[in-house]
Parts: C-alpha cells; sequence; structure tokens
C-alpha cells in the first residue's frame, strides 16, 4: 500500500510539474534559509556551553550609578579579585585576567629573520584553568603560570612562533623589548566559540600592577572570573557583596559603585558589557532572525496550501474512489500528509545544496573567523527531522483535512466544485497574510538601507576624509621621537597636517571622568568625556572654533578646549563666558581656552557627550595623519617607511578613519545586507506562488472566461477582472502591514539617537512595489488565459 | 443578411487533412428560423460557431450583413457580435457564481450600457419571461429549463438581431423543450430575430423555416419547411 501510494504520489508531482515545481523552489528556499540561520544562531549560542561547569562560573562586573544613568563596563578594579578570593566564602575559584598588548619578538634558530609582531596578551592567573578547562599539551597552569616572566602558548600560536609546539617549550620571548618571557607551557586552542581569545598567556605574576589597590580605577582590560561553590546560587552573594562594597568603596564619589556576577552563558550576549572578542550578539539580533527565517518558513508553506487546495478539486474523484473502495478518512490524511513530506523531503535535498551555496558568504558577511558546516553536527539533522515534520503539518493538514473530507457520491460524478473544495475565503485570508509579510519587509529593508546611508552621509561636525589613524609606541624613549617624525613627515608631500593624540574625535575609546567647573563646592553631576591631544587637533581633524582659540603646545594639561555640549550641560549660554574659567580634572587643573562645535564622539547611537580636549604627551597613542586626496596609497607608503625608520622595534598599524567608523555600524551593516536578501527571497517565494495560484484560479475559470468572451468581453477586461481581486488583497495586505512595519520600524530606529525620520514613503513605495509586481504577474497568466479560445473551453460539459 | 462562399474547415495532422466542412455555400436573410441538422461529427457544430465568428473557417468567405468577417481584426469582429449576436448553449453555460439578474445583465456591461438601462433592459427581460421572482436565485437553484430560459434572455438582452442556439433543448426533457421552442417561434415571428440553432429532433426542426442538413461536412439539403403545418 506504501509503495502505491508513493507512486501515485510521485506520478501525481509528475503531472502537475509546474505546480511542483513551484512548490519545490519556494520550499527549497525558505528551508535553505531556515538552514543557514539555524547553523548562525547554532553558532552563536553555543558560546561558552561548552565548559563543564558553566552554571557556577560568573563574571564579576562593575556600573556605576548616577542620578540619571548607570554605566557599565566589564572591567574591575584590580584589587577586586584577590579581595573577593579572601572575604567570600561562596567562591571555590577565584581568577584574575588583564589583557594588554605589545610588541613580541622570538628569535629564530634557523638563520632566518627574528619573528616580530604585535599581539594582544592575557596575563592570567592559574586559577583561571580550574575554572575553564582546557587541556595542556605541556607543563600545568599550576607551575607554568606560577612565577614572573612566564608565558605559555596556545597549540596554533606556539607552531607559528616556533614551528613545532614541542619545540617551543624552553624558549624565550622578548615582550616590548623589556623583558624575556620563557615559555613554560602549551594548551590546546580556546574553540571558536569561546570568549577567550587566548594566544599568548602570561603569567599573572608578571602583571606589573597586581598589587595595586586602587579602587577608583576601573578599565575592561582587567576582568574576574569566580567559580560558584556547588549547591550554591547567584542569590546567595547579595549579602556578601553589600558588604564588600561597602568594606572597600570608601571615597565617595558623585557615583555610586555596583558590582554583578553575570553568569557565564551571558558573556557572550550582553552588549552592556562585551568582551575580550570584541563582539558581542545580543538576544535582540538573534531573536529578528529567527523571526525572519519563520516569515520565510510560512510564506513557503502558504504557496504550498493554497497550490494544493486548489489542486484539490482534480484529485477529487481519486479520493471518491477510494472511499467507495473502503479507504478511512484517516487513512486518506495519512496518504495527502506523507505527499507533503515526499516534497518537503526533495526540498530539503536542494535546500542543503543552496546552503552549502549560502555557507561561503554567510561567513564573509558575519567576518567570524569560523568555517561553518552544514553536516557538522547530529543537532543540524535532527533540526532537518523537525522542519520535515513541521513544514509536513503546516503545509499537509489542511489540505489533506480539505481532500479527504469529498463526499464521495458527489467526488465520483465528479461534481466537486470550488465550493466544496473549501477555503476560497482561506486561501485569501493567506494570500492577504503572505503579502503582508512581504510588504513589513520591502518597508523594513527600506528603512534599515536609507538609515544606514543616512549613518554614511551624515557629517559628524568634523573632517573623516582621507585622514590615517596610525599606531605609536607610548613608551617614553619613543616619546622623545614624536616631534622629529612629526617635522619629517609634515616635508613629505602629500601630508597635510599631523596630530598625535589618544584617539580621533569619533572613537569607541573612550575615557570619562568627574570634574569641578569653575571653583564651584561640588563635583559636577555628569561626567566628563577626555580627549587627550596636542595642539595641532583642531586642525588635522577640521573642528571649528565657535569661541576663544585651540591648545597652544604643551606636554602636560594646561589649558582646555571643550565643546559646546559641556557648556549647555553646566547651563552657560555664551560660550565666550566660559573662556578663561578654570576646570579640575582628577586632581589636575588647567583653564578652557577655547570652545569648539559640537561634533559626534560617540556612534549615533549615542548623543554626544561633554567633551574637554587637553593635552597630555603621555597619554597618546595614535598618530592622525590628514594627506592630499590623490595618491593616497603612495603617501602613506611613505609614512610606514618613516615611521618604521623611527621605530624600528615596534610593528606599523594603520587605518582610514573612514572605514573604522563603518565598523562601528557592522552589525547594522549584517542586518542591512540579511534584511535586502531575505525580503528579497520572500517576495520571490510569495510571487511564484501567486504566479501558481492565478495559474490554478486561471484553469478552473476557463468555463467563466469563455462565457464572458462569448457574450462579448474583451482580453483587457477579462485580465483586468482576474486582476481585480487580486489587487485588493494586494491592497488590504499593505493597510495590514503598514502597523505592523511601523510598530517594527520605530522601535529599531528607537536605538539611534540620530536618526531618519520615518516617512510615508518607505510604506508607499512597498505597496506601489507590490502593485506592480502583482499586475505583472497576474498580467503575464491571466492573459494567456483571456486570449485562448472560447470554444475550446465550452464544447461540452 | 449572411452570405457563406465555398466554406471550408479541416485539421491537417500528420500530413492528413481531416474534414469538417467541405463547400459550404448557403446565404441566410433577415428574419429565417433555420434549423442544421445531421448525425453526430457532421459539423454542425462547427458551422455553427462559424456563423458566430468563434471560429476561423480554413477557407472560403464569410459575409455578415455585408461585412467580409474573416478580414477583420479581434476588436472588430467582438464588436459585431457584441452587437447582433446572441448564443444559447446546450449547457446553458450560466456563470455559477451570479445570480440570474447578474447573468442577464453581464453581456449589457460589456456593451457598455448605462446603469439605468440596464436596470430597465434586465427587469423588462426578467418580467417577459415570468422570473422576476427568481431573479436572485444562483443557476444551481433552477430545473434546467429555467436555466436555458436564463439563458435565452442573456441572449435577447442585448437585443441581437440573430440567435446563434447549439442544441438548446439537448439536455431537457420535453416538455420543457416545447416551451423553449414556442419561444424561439414567438422570437422570429413577432421580433423579427433570425434564428439558428443545431437540432437532432425532429420536431424540433419543424418549428423553423428552413433545415440545412449536413453529412460529413457537406449540406446534403436546403429544405424550405411547409408552414403552418
Amino acid at each position: 500500500m506504501f509503495r502505491l501510494n508513493l507512486k501515485i504520489a510521485l506520478r501525481n508531482l509528475w503531472k502537475y510539474k509546474g505546480y511542483t515545481a513551484i512548490n519545490i523552489i519556494g520550499l527549497s528556499i525558505g528551508l535553505a534559509g531556515c538552514l543557514l540561520i539555524f547553523i548562525f544562531l547554532k553558532f552563536q549560542l553555543s558560546f561558552d556551553k561548552s565548559e563543564e561547569k558553566k552554571d557556577r562560573i560568573y563574571r564579576v562586573v562593575s556600573s556605576w550609578i548616577y542620578p540619571e544613568e548607570e554605566f557599565f563596563t566589564s572591567g574591575v578594579p584590580v584589587p577586586l579579585a584577590p579581595a573577593m578570593r579572601n572575604d567570600f566564602s561562596e567562591f571555590e575559584k577565584v581568577a584574575a585576567v588583564r589583557q594588554g598588548g605589545g610588541i613580541l619578538k622570538v628569535k629564530n634558530e634557523g638563520g632566518k629573520a627574528d619573528l616580530k609582531l604585535k599581539q594582544d596578551i592575557f596575563y592570567v592567573e592559574p586559577q583561571f584553568f580550574e575554572i575553564f578547562k582546557i587541556e595542556w599539551l605541556s607543563g600545568n597552569p599550576e607551575q607554568a603560570l606560577s612565577q614572573p616572566n612566564m608565558v605559555t602558548l596556545s597549540e596554533k600560536t606556539a607552531v607559528k612562533y616556533f614551528g613545532s609546539w614541542k619545540n617551543a617549550i624552553g624558549k624565550s620571548i622578548l615582550y616590548n623589548n623589556k623583558a624575556d618571557y620563557k615559555v613554560t607551557g602549551v594548551f590546546k586552542d580556546f574553540p571558536e566559540n569561546s570568549s577567550f581569545p587566548f594566544e599568548v598567556v602570561f603569567s599573572y605574576a608578571s602583571f606589573a600592577e597586581k598589587d595595586s589597590k586602587a579602587w577608583g580605577w576601573v578599565t575592561n582590560r582587567s576582568e574576574c572570573y569566580v567559580l560558584l561553590k556547588e549547591g550554591l546560587q547567584a542569590a546567595d552573594l547579595e549579602k556578601p557583596l553589600k558588604q564588600f562594597i561597602t568594606k572597600y568603596y570608601v571615597e565617595k564619589g558623585p557615583a555610586q559603585e555596583k558590582h554583578y556576577f553575570q553568569p557565564l552563558s551571558e558573556v557572550h550576549h550582553d552588549s552592556r558589557f562585551g568582551n575580550f572578542r570584541y563582539k558581542t550578539m545580543p538576544y535582540r539580533e538573534l531573536i529578528g532572525l529567527s523571526v525572519i527565517g519563520l516569515f520565510l518558513l510560512i510564506t513557503a508553506c502558504i504557496n504550498f496550501i493554497n497550490l494544493a487546495t486548489a489542486q484539490a478539486i482534480s484529485r477529487s474523484k481519486e479520493v471518491g474512489i477510494r472511499k467507495v473502495m473502503g479507504s478511512r478518512r484517516k487513512q486518506l490524511i495519512w496518504q495527502f500528509l506523507s505527499e507533503t513530506a515526499l516534497i518537503t523531503v526533495i526540498s530539503l535535498g536542494f535546500a542543503c545544496v543552496l546552503t552549502e551555496l549560502g555557507i561561503p558568504k554567510m561567513e564573509s558577511l558575519m567576518e567570524a573567523n569560523v568555517s561553518f558546516q552544514l553536516f557538522s553536527e547530529p543537532v543540524v539533522f535532527i533540526f532537518m527531522l523537525i522542519l520535515i515534520l513541521v513544514v509536513s503539518f503546516l503545509a499537509g493538514l489542511y489540505p489533506a483535512l480539505v481532500m479527504s473530507g469529498f463526499s464521495p457520491a458527489l467526488a465520483i460524478k465528479n461534481k466537486i466544485s470550488s465550493a466544496n473544495a473549501g477555503g476560497l475565503g482561506l486561501r485569501k485570508i493567506l494570500v492577504v497574510a503572505q503579502f503582508a509579510i512581504t510588504a513589513v519587509l520591502i518597508i523594513a529593508t527600506l528603512v534599515v538601507v536609507r538609515q544606514m546611508g543616512y549613518m554614511r552621509e551624515k557629517s559628524l561636525g568634523f573632517d573623516t576624509k582621507a585622514v590615517s589613524i596610525v599606531n605609536i609606541p607610548g613608551d617614553s624613549l619613543s616619546r622623545l621621537k614624536y616631534e622629529g617624525l612629526r617635522e619629517r613627515l609634515m616635508q613629505k608631500p602629500g601630508v597635510r597636517e599631523i596630530s598625535f593624540a589618544n584617539a580621533a574625535p569619533v572613537s569607541t575609546d573612550n575615557m570619562t571622568s568627574s570634574f569641578r567647573y569653575d571653583h564651584r563646592a561640588d563635583d559636577e553631576k555628569i561626567q566628563l568625556n577626555l580627549k587627550k591631544a596636542d595642539e595641532h587637533y583642531l586642525k588635522t581633524f577640521n573642528l571649528p572654533l565657535i569661541a576663544g582659540r585651540g591648545l597652544s603646545k604643551s606636554d602636560t594639561l594646561k589649558e582646555f578646549v571643550v565643546n559646546e555640549q559641556l557648556l549647555k550641560s553646566l547651563g552657560i549660554r555664551n560660550p565666550a563666558d566660559a573662556i578663561g574659567k578654570t576646570m579640575n580634572v582628577g586632581g589636575r587643573g588647567g583653564s578652557i581656552v577655547g570652545v569648539v562645535k559640537d561634533f559626534n564622539n560617540l556612534t549615533f547611537k549615542s548623543a554626544i557627550s561633554p567633551i574637554a580636549i587637553y593635552s597630555d604627551k603621555r597619554d597618546y597613542n595614535a598618530m592622525a595623519v590628514k594627506i592630499d586626496t590623490k595618491d593616497m596609497v603612495a603617501t602613506m607608503k611613505i609614512v610606514e617607511t618613516e615611521w618604521n625608520n623611527t621605530f624600528p622595534d615596534h610593528v606599523y598599524e594603520a587605518e582610514f578613519l573612514d572605514d573604522n567608523i563603518l565598523g562601528f555600524y557592522r552589525t547594522e551593516q549584517v542586518m542591512g545586507v540579511l534584511f535586502k536578501v531575505f525580503a528579497g527571497v520572500v517576495i520571490f517565494i510569495s510571487f511564484i506562488g501567486l504566479f501558481g495560484l492565478v495559474s490554478f484560479i486561471a484553469a478552473q475559470k476557463t468555463r467563466e472566461i469563455a462565457i464572458r468572451k462569448v457574450l462579448g468581453a474583451s482580453t483587457l477586461e477579462l485580465v483586468k477582472m482576474l486582476n481585480r481581486s487580486f489587487l485588493w488583497m494586494v491592497l488590504i495586505a499593505n493597510l495590514v502591514a503598514w502597523p505592523l512595519a511601523y510598530i517594527f520600524v520605530s522601535k529599531w530606529l528607537n536605538g539611534f539617537v540620530y536618526r531618519i525620520e520615518i516617512s510615508i514613503w518607505p510604506f508607499m513605495i512597498a505597496m506601489v512595489l507590490s502593485v506592480i509586481i502583482t499586475l505583472v504577474t497576474v498580467s503575464l497568466r491571466s492573459f494567456k488565459a483571456a486570449s485562448t479560445n472560447p470554444i475550446d473551453a465550452l464544447k461540452y460539459e | 443578411m449572411i452570405e457563406l462562399k465555398n466554406i471550408e474547415k479541416y485539421y491537417a495532422n500528420k500530413g492528413v487533412k481531416s474534414y469538417i466542412l467541405r463547400h459550404v455555400t448557403t446565404s441566410i436573410k433577415q428574419g429565417e428560423f433555420i434549423s442544421i441538422m445531421g448525425p453526430s461529427g457532421a459539423g454542425k457544430s462547427t458551422l455553427l460557431n462559424i456563423l458566430g465568428m468563434l471560429e476561423e473557417p480554413t477557407y472560403g468567405a464569410y459575409e455578415f450583413m455585408g461585412e467580409d468577417v474573416v478580414s477583420l481584426n479581434e476588436r472588430k469582429r467582438i464588436e459585431l457580435y457584441r452587437n447582433h449576436i446572441g448564443f444559447v448553449f446546450q449547457a446553458y453555460h450560466l456563470i455559477d457564481e451570479m445570480t440570474v439578474a447578474e447573468n442577464i445583465e453581464a453581456p449589457l456591461l460589456y456593451k457598455k450600457v448605462s446603469g439605468p438601462e440596464r436596470k430597465s433592459r434586465v427587469a423588462d427581460v426578467l418580467d417577459r419571461f415570468n422570473m422576476v421572482a427568481k431573479k436572485d436565485l444562483f443557476p444551481n437553484q433552477l430545473s434546467g429549463g429555467q436555466q436555458q430560459l436564463v439563458g435565452i434572455a442573456r441572449a435577447l438582452v442585448a437585443q441581437p438581431s440573430i440567435i446563434l442556439a447549439d442544441e438548446p433543448t439537448g439536455n431537457l426533457q420535453s416538455p420543457q423543450a416545447l416551451q423553449i421552442m414556442e419561444l424561439f417561434k414567438k422570437l422570429n415571428e413577432e421580433e423579427n430575430i433570425t434564428i439558428i440553432q443545431v437540432t437532432h429532433s425532429e420536431v424540433n426542426a419543424a418549428y423553423g423555416s428552413r433545415i440545412l442538413h449536413l453529412l460529413d461536412g457537406v449540406i446534403k439539403e436546403d429544405l424550405a419547411v411547409p408552414q403552418g403545418v
């Protein structure tokens, strides 16, 4: 029986090749989209999930609660880790991690050139490796990280530096041209889905400030991980944490210090804190993607239901005969369901091929240095099985119920008409739903694309074109060479201006501090964003002054240039009033000499901060080079050569500011691309579905069309008639889609302080676009139907 | 009003021509009531379709009210039959989704008749056919004879000068068939509407004024029916 059913199913698929093709194309594209999204989600959700003790591992994070706002950071004060180890009996282990970075030099014995490279390094306490399980190929963390000047390497890094990891043991590495570190251990690489990109691990004992008592200083380079004793909950830590904070934070600042225990599972997903990979993937984005995947699946299923119910009439005779022969309704339902499952399985095969083709594109889009594999894990197969079951039921159940419900007496006499086949109403609702999804996606895509364009086009308030940010070493010896390098470079053709600073006007690297203005009694209730730069800064970035003058030459804090926003926050109307006033930042004072026009110092997601620019040579770590727009490549080559001559022991790195700024919006860009691609796919699926449905309706209406023709209708009038109902559906769908799209789009835009206004245009465009596509699709097919000879349809019943 | 000269119709299949109509030459005057008779496959329906401009002859000349139909383009042809020809089918061919009144109104829509006039003409026809009470029913709520009445009403509402009927009573029982034939006769006599019907029935043919006997695509006989029998 099963084989017979299978045979009949295959014959039916073959008989209605056109509809089968539409079903399979739609389903396989939809399924491929789902698979791609699933693989991506699986990877993103797998972060740190393989840790054995993951439920007991927490990261200690900090925040400052200001009257208006709360600031978050993943960092903790350096003395926090030892203090917690001492005070909390609830912890089994506490481990401090400190990120550093610098120049590594590896002596090569083979006579080849020495290896010199810039590398992120981590000072890690041995306890870390008791919290996180990593296999050690050589040595053990207990000893390998016990003493100063010890370094351990990941397997990959060891191979890179020394040819093989066995070779690496006992060798030494020169760090920042200062101290030699001996390789005492090699551990297996951290997995790609770990939040710890540890390659070069120094013993924490080598960290110079490890015994610091500065509770007021926090950087996100210092993190602290704790392992809870078994059987304890995070809630049990509330009370001791309160005591801990009152015990250690004795100095009263304007903000209230706070710590949280962040579960390990949140480290990859909470964008308020960040991690050593510099990449967080908020759940919001993941949910957005899943919704798109769901949309894909739904549109494909709607196609299927529409075509299957439309086709049902042609199957009615078979149903009647089967029923007469004694088939029960349940058996028929199963038969039709297994036919759907067959189509789904075939589609899944195509979907796998499409997915394989799509994976490289996705990898390059995500810039994640990971290789996605389709058939890597059993969970993918389970997902596929679930997909088959869900799609078969979602798409197949309703048509199966309709078809199996035909009355055998009517069915055999071929008296089943579209009225019995049910659901012309339902089919209309489904088409409306499909169009609504399409319209929502078109609108969302248009808005996302326009917002991206807006961010690219909108002026930040300063010059970002043709400015390259070059790193510079910050040690005292190198600092002496800054002026010389600047003078030599300024003489080169193509170099317009050079400024030393800690960062570009817009940067993710921000430092804030509390401050006191003009002999007021208390610190201000706001935080001041500090930019350290020399006297050429304003000119290099073309920052316009609205009052006073720029900084004069100085190596230390003497003068401030502030922005309008600061004056606004302080309640100063006239910029000129601020000139000459003193300001005290972190115990050091100076006077305000100039006011610059506001510029965006953060991404467009945030408002402009109150800013003070002042000179402090010790904190410079970037050289901004403004060059002529022509021959930029050659100019930068000259800069690189001169730089390398000046700092032979360091590694040159440069990036154009424009590229850097684009990097801030990676997530949005990715979302933009995803929207474009998936909106295109959904539109495509919807419209081949529409084409199929129109074909069927046209086929069903041949008699009516023929009668009307004989009554005198012209082809044009018939095409108009067939279009009318579809156009109504499209219009209704757009009306349904508008509020949904509006809610979604305004939510998304709310994430940006600087954003486009939502206008009527994306909505109108979506409507016009869907109307045009509908007209084209329906007209193409109905023209054919309307121009056939009526005689063929009217001959006999 | 109608002149057919040497009408031929054949289908070429793998080099073999299968003839449906051969050398059909005849002329039909306004006000005639013609019955086309003959065995199955003789080409009766094809001849009627050609007369109704639904099919084109392979050869031959066809003049309708002085115009050469074969050379007309589609729009002109539609124009012609919109204004002059009404069709009645064996299987009625009413549109299932429309009520009786709407079915009757349909041809007027395509003739671009104004709304009030459509209403009055439909009402008029309904009244004449005694179907006012049924005007809001759907075709499948009517008996076959009633459906055919609607079919004829629909053909008449556009005030054609000729009605082409392809076995109009083929699906009906005899009392209803007689009723339809009486109606045709009345229309022919009182309103001078030309009627051409295809029929198997001698009884039906007797209502007409002339009989064309077709056999294998050729007109075998062209008889005038003695009136008043």
